[in-house]
């Protein structure tokens, strides 16, 4: 009998630890799509933007790894989806020598939890904060990243506002953090997915034809 | 709901054809299959759940009386598809799964009605006090936000033991769990469910 018992509550034990988790297909078909918005800006009072057609970013904590993503595979569908959206609501892309009124930044943060770990001279977490320039317009750089988070892959889409470069800093006015792209059954066409969510989700990124 | 019915359908036929021994052990060990409906919060997780197991341990105590303890183990989900939540400054859009991880232990006593040495079926009537954990889990892609709370349990039940041998049986029963364990983050003041469990007994003299 103490044999049965000891036996029983075994498989009892055994079995009550398990927590069982949904699938990694049920999980990992669709991004995760978060924007962030500063309030005081009003969008329409932008009229042109650049964004590089065919080339991302990548920044990673590890060592030597930041790098850019060039191509048709990826950066090409990823950057023409947003071109797409914007052109839609009314922005009118130009090149950046063009005096655009903003700049898109679209990389990818590889390995890192994009809570956390970017990091931004002057970054307060939310749209507001100011980058010390912007490639071609001051002394810009790709944030750096201080918390290490394993195998994980965020793409970044920032709006930057080079209309009013305030003391050569440029300020962020809308960002979109779509995660995890690593993990995802494909990465192209669900990053193509979640940047037309991300522009659904911000109704208030339109550009409103003056008469 | 249907696979309760089922289970309980399963259960009574189960009861009716058993050819069964007279009741004259004195401990009794069982492990069933627990399946469970929430009642609390039905817009976390609202869905059966038939991912559950009991375990226990009991003695007869003056013939009439069973006293020992009680193992739970139940998982509850519920998928939620694609929404967007909208905060000051942002949004925030998703598909996700609710997920809930309980676990009770008991000491627990039962009546046992009729007890005699020619009974086919054994009905009888319990009560489990005791301490429970609940896991509140949101699983989002590769992301997850876990809650975990304690409380206070309380397991009425009502089933009957079966014996179709001299030291095997089956068991069926319906139990009710009220557990004071509170999440309110998520809109848990406490958490109650209803279910039914059907397994094995082993018997002992």
């Amino acid at each position: 009998m103490t044999r049965y018992l000891i036996s029983v509550l075994a498989v009892a034990v055994f079995l009550s630890g398990c927590e069982p988790q949904p699938g990694a297909e049920e999980l990992y078909d669709q991004l995760v799509v978060e924007t962030n918005f500063d309030p005081a800006i009003n969008f329409n009072a932008y009229t042109t933007y650049s964004i590089s057609r065919d080339t991302i970013g990548k920044v990673s904590n590890i060592r030597g790894d930041d790098s850019l993503i060039v191509g048709n595979t990826y950066a090409r569908p990823v950057a023409e989806a947003v071109i797409n959206n914007l052109d839609e609501r009314g922005f009118i892309r130009v090149d950046r020598n063009d005096d655009p009124d903003l700049a898109i930044n679209v990389f990818i943060v590889r390995n890192l939890d994009i809570q956390q770990q970017l990091n931004y001279p002057g970054y307060y977490g939310y749209p507001g904060y100011y980058y010390p320039g912007y490639y071609g317009y001051g002394s810009y750089y790709y944030p750096y990243v201080s918390t290490y988070v394993y195998n994980t892959e965020v793409l970044v889409i920032e709006m930057i506002d080079l209309k009013n470069v305030v003391n050569n800093q440029v300020k962020v006015i809308w960002n979109a953090y779509l995660g995890d792209v690593y993990s995802a059954i494909d990465a192209r066409v669900q990053s193509v997915e979640g940047i037309g969510q991300a522009f659904r989700q911000s109704p208030y990124i339109q550009k409103i034809a003056q008469p | 709901m249907k696979v309760m019915k089922v289970i309980v359908g399963i259960s009574l036929f189960v009861m009716s054809f058993t050819i069964v021994h007279g009741q004259d052990f004195d401990k009794v060990i069982h492990i069933s299959w627990d399946v469970n409906m929430p009642l609390s919060n039905r817009e976390w997780i609202d869905e059966t759940s038939a991912r559950g197991l009991k375990a226990g341990y009991h003695r007869l105590i003056e013939d009439k009386f069973l006293a020992g303890i009680e193992l739970g183990w139940a998982t509850y989900d519920k998928y939620q598809p694609t929404v967007t939540f909208e905060y000051p400054g942002g949004a925030f859009t998703t598909d996700y799964f609710n997920y809930l991880y309980s676990y009770g232990l008991t000491v627990s006593g039962g009546y046992v009605l009729p007890v005699g040495k020619k009974e086919k079926i054994l009905p009888y009537a319990g009560l489990g006090l005791g301490a429970s954990l609940h896991r509140y889990t949101r699983y989002y892609n590769i992301y997850q936000d876990m809650e975990s709370s304690w409380g206070f349990l309380v397991s009425p039940k009502v089933g009957a033991i079966i014996p179709f041998g001299r030291k095997i049986g089956a068991m069926a029963a319906v139990h009710y769990d009220f557990s004071t364990s509170k999440q309110e983050a998520i809109g848990y003041n406490n958490f109650s469910n209803i279910g039914v469990q059907v397994g094995i007994v082993m018997l002992s003299y």
